[in-house]
C-alpha cells in the first residue's frame, strides 16, 4: 500500500513494551492454532527508568527475537504530539494518492514539511473517494525515541494508539463499526476512534483515573465536567458533529472508577458503554484477572498486532529506523559472508586460469617454434643470438665518446691527440689558455654517465707561450677497464 | 539415524570429515602442485629458449650489431672483414695505407678466436666521423679495440688516426 507502512512476516510469538506515567509494561504473546497464550507480563520497578536496564533485568529477549523468525519484538510510541488527519481523496493509483496525500498534509501542518514524519494507510472507500488517515509527528521526537529503544533493537515501533483499538477488537468485546474507544491512563486519556476494526483517528487527554478520585461521589465536579466535555470535543474533531450518534466504549477493569467515568458520559448525553475484557480466546500460564489483563492492554494490542496477519499499520518510524532483518535483506550482497564467498570463488578461478596457462604455454609455444624451424635451426639461432650479444658488448661507441669531449671542451680549449684502447684509460692530450679552462673541461666530462675517474695527469706552462699543456685521463664504460677473463 | 547421536558424536562426526578432507586435499593438492611446479619450469625453460633466439629483436643489442654475419674460418674471415673494412675506408674518403693483419690471440672461452687488423690513415676530422658512423654495418666486426688520433699542429682538421679493428674467426 503506502510506502509508510510495515510488511507483516507470519509470526507465532510477540514480545512488546509499552511505557506509560514512567512505567514500561511487557508482555510475550503466542498465537496458536487461532488461540491467543499470554507466555508472561512484566511491569517495570522504580529505578527501572531505562528501556535497556528493564529489558535486561527482566530478562526479556526481544533482542534474541530478531534471531528467531517465529519471534518479533515490538515496542509502542505513545501518541502524545502525533497529530492524525482524515482526508478524503480521488480513487486514483496508489503513486498518485502518495503525492496527493504528502501535499494535503503539508498545508495542514504547522511545521515545514522536513521537519515532519508522515504515515498514512488508505480506509473505505465513498462515492468515487477514499478516506485516508494520515499521521503525522515531530521528526526530532521520533528521532529522539529511536535512540532511546535503539539498544533493544525491536523489529516494529507501533503507535499505542493501534494497539488499543487492536486489544479492544479481539479481547474488550469490539467489532467491525465505527466506534470511539476510550484507555483511561492514571494520568492521562487516550480515544481513539476506530473504522472498520483500525485506527483512524487519535487524541490524548491530559485527565486520568487519578483526577477522578475525588470528585467520584459527585459526578458534577469541575474535574468531571471538562472531562465530558473533553471526549465531546475530541469527537466533534474526529468528524461527528452529533457525538451521540458514535459509541463510545470506555475500556474497563470492572473497577468503580471507570464506572463512574461512563455514568458521567453517560449523563452529558453521550453513548458511552463499559468495555470489560473477555479472555475466552486467551489462554495463561496461571489464572490472570480482569484487573491485571488491563493493565497491560496496550502491550497485549501491541503483541495482538504482532502476530495478527492484519493490514499494515501506520509506520511514522519508517525513514529513521530500519529493522534489523530488513537491514539484512536489503544489503545482503553486502554481507560479509557473500564478499568471502566471492572473494574465495574468484581466488579459485584464478589459480585455476593460472595453473591452465602454465601448463599450456610450453606445448603451445614449442609447438609454434617447431613449425617455424627445426631443432638444427633453433640451436643455430641460440648460437648466433648468443654471439651478437658478445658483440654487442665489445662495441665501444666511439662516436659517441667524441662528443662527449667536444661537448666538454668550451672555448680556449685544444685538443691534439685522443687515445682510445681497450683495458687502458683513454687519454686526451692538449692546450689551455689557462687553469681555470682546464678544470671547467675535467667538471664538464664528469658530468657525462658513461665517463668517470677523469684526472688531469700533466699540467704545465708551455715555455714556448702563455698556454698550459695538459693530459687528461678517464674512464669510458667498463671498455677501459681491465678485462677479468676473456 | 543421525537424530538419535549426541551432540558430542556429532561434533567428533564433523571433525573426523574435516580431517578426512583435509587428507584428500593434500594427498592430491601435492601431487596437483608438483605438476604445476614442473609446468612453470618447463615454460621459464621455452622462454628462456624464444629470449636467446631473437626474442628481444628491436631491443639495445639489435641497434648496436645492426647487421652480423657468423665467423668463418681465419683464411676467409680476414679477407671479407679486410675487404670490407678497406670499402668504408674509401667510402669516407680516407686513404689508408695497407691495412695489417695482427697475428691472432688466444681462443676464447666460446670457441672463438680473435683477429685484429691495424689501419693507418691520415683524413680529415669531419671524414673519420662518417666513417665511425658507418663502421657498425660491417657484418664482420667485433668491435674498436684502439683509436689514436693526433691534430696536425699546422692544420687542425687535418689528422692522422691509428685504427685497430677485430672479428671473431672459427
Amino acid at each position: 500500500m503506502s510506502d509508510s507502512v510495515v510488511k507483516k512476516d507470519k509470526v507465532l510469538s510477540a514480545i512488546a513494551i509499552s511505557q506509560e506515567n514512567d512505567k514500561f509494561k511487557a508482555v510475550e504473546l503466542r498465537k496458536q492454532d487461532g488461540r491467543f497464550e499470554l507466555l508472561w507480563a512484566k511491569s517495570s520497578e522504580a529505578d527501572d527508568r531505562q528501556l535497556d536496564v528493564f529489558a535486561a533485568r527482566s530478562g526479556l529477549s526481544i533482542e534474541q527475537a530478531e534471531t528467531d523468525s517465529n519471534r518479533i519484538g515490538i515496542v509502542g510510541f505513545n501518541c502524545a504530539g502525533v497529530a492524525f488527519y482524515r482526508i478524503w481523496m480521488p480513487v486514483v493509483k496508489e503513486k498518485e494518492l502518495a503525492a496527493m496525500v504528502k501535499l494535503q498534509t503539508e498545508t495542514r501542518l504547522p511545521l515545514r514539511a522536513e521537519e515532519v514524519e508522515l504515515a498514512w494507510r488508505k480506509g473505505r472507500t465513498r462515492d468515487e473517494e477514499v478516506a485516508v488517515t494520515v499521521a503525522a509527528a515531530k521528526r526530532q521526537r521520533l528521532q529522539e525515541f529511536v535512540e532511546g529503544v535503539r539498544s533493544v533493537k525491536p523489529a516494529k515501533i507501533l503507535l499505542d494508539s493501534e494497539g488499543i483499538v487492536e486489544v479492544w477488537r479481539r479481547f474488550f468485546g469490539g467489532d467491525a463499526g465505527s466506534a470511539a474507544v476510550v484507555s483511561i491512563g492514571a494520568r492521562s486519556t487516550q480515544v481513539c476512534l476506530a473504522e472498520d476494526g483500525r485506527l483512524s483517528n487519535a487524541a490524548i487527554l491530559d485527565m486520568g483515573t487519578e483526577d477522578f478520585q475525588e470528585g467520584l461521589e459527585d459526578e458534577q465536579t469541575e474535574a468531571a465536567g471538562g472531562f465530558a466535555q473533553d471526549i465531546r470535543s475530541v469527537l466533534e474533531l474526529f468528524g461527528y458533529a452529533e457525538p451521540a450518534e458514535l459509541p463510545v466504549f470506555v475500556l474497563s477493569d470492572g473497577g468503580i472508577v471507570v464506572e463512574s467515568i461512563v455514568s458521567l458520559l453517560k449523563s452529558s448525553g453521550l453513548d458511552a458503554r463499559i468495555a470489560l475484557p473477555e479472555l475466552k480466546e486467551l489462554t495463561t500460564p496461571s489464572e490472570i484477572s480482569a484487573e491485571e489483563f488491563y493493565n497491560y492492554r496496550v502491550p497485549v494490542g501491541l503483541a495482538l498486532i504482532g502476530v495478527e496477519e492484519r493490514a499494515e499499520e501506520l509506520n511514522l518510524f519508517e525513514h529513521l529506523y530500519q529493522p534489523l532483518e530488513e537491514e539484512k535483506k536489503k544489503h545482503w550482497l553486502y554481507s560479509q559472508k557473500v564478499v568471502y564467498a566471492i572473494a574465495a570463488v574468484m581466488l579459485v578461478v584464478l589459480v585455476i586460469v593460472s595453473y591452465a596457462i602454465d601448463v599450456a604455454s610450453p606445448g603451445a609455444i614449442e609447438k609454434r617454434l617447431k613449425a617455424s624451424s627445426s631443432d638444427t635451426d633453433i640451436s643455430m639461432l641460440v648460437q648466433r643470438q648468443k654471439l651478437l650479444r658478445t658483440v654487442a658488448s665489445e662495441r665501444a661507441n666511439l662516436l659517441e665518446l667524441l662528443e662527449y669531449i667536444n661537448s666538454s671542451a668550451g672555448r680556449g680549449i685544444l685538443l691534439d691527440t685522443l687515445h682510445f684502447k681497450k683495458g687502458q684509460p683513454v687519454s686526451i692530450s692538449g692546450q689551455a689558455d689557462n687553469p681555470d679552462l682546464l678544470y671547467k673541461f675535467q667538471e664538464s666530462l664528469l658530468t657525462k654517465k658513461d665517463i668517470k675517474n677523469v684526472e688531469i695527469q700533466n699540467a704545465s706552462k708551455d715555455p714556448k707561450g702563455d698556454k698550459f699543456k695538459f693530459t687528461v685521463t678517464f674512464h669510458y664504460k667498463n671498455f677501459t677497464k681491465k678485462a677479468i677473463g676473456t | 539415524m543421525l537424530e538419535r547421536l549426541s551432540q558430542r558424536d556429532k561434533r567428533a562426526l564433523k571433525i573426523f570429515a574435516i580431517c578426512a578432507i583435509g587428507v584428500v586435499v593434500f594427498i592430491f593438492g601435492s601431487k596437483w602442485l608438483g605438476h604445476w611446479v614442473q609446468a612453470r619450469r618447463s615454460l621459464a625453460e621455452v622462454k628462456a629458449k624464444v629470449e636467446a633466439i631473437g626474442g628481444d629483436k628491436g631491443s639495445v643489442v639489435a641497434s648496436i650489431v645492426p647487421v652480423f654475419e657468423m665467423p668463418q674460418k681465419e683464411e676467409t674471415q680476414k679477407f671479407l672483414f679486410r675487404n670490407r673494412l678497406n670499402e668504408q675506408l674509401k667510402k669516407a674518403g680516407i686513404n689508408s695505407k695497407p691495412l695489417q693483419v695482427l697475428p691472432a690471440g688466444k681462443v676464447r672461452k666460446d670457441g672463438y678466436g680473435v683477429l685484429r687488423l691495424k689501419c693507418n690513415a691520415k683524413c680529415k676530422f669531419g671524414q673519420l666521423l662518417d666513417f665511425l658512423a658507418k663502421l657498425n654495418e660491417n657484418p664482420y666486426l667485433v668491435g674498436v679495440e684502439e683509436l689514436r688520433i693526433r691534430c696536425d699542429a699546422k692544420n687542425r682538421e687535418d689528422m692522422e688516426m691509428d685504427l685497430t679493428v677485430s672479428t671473431f674467426i672459427k
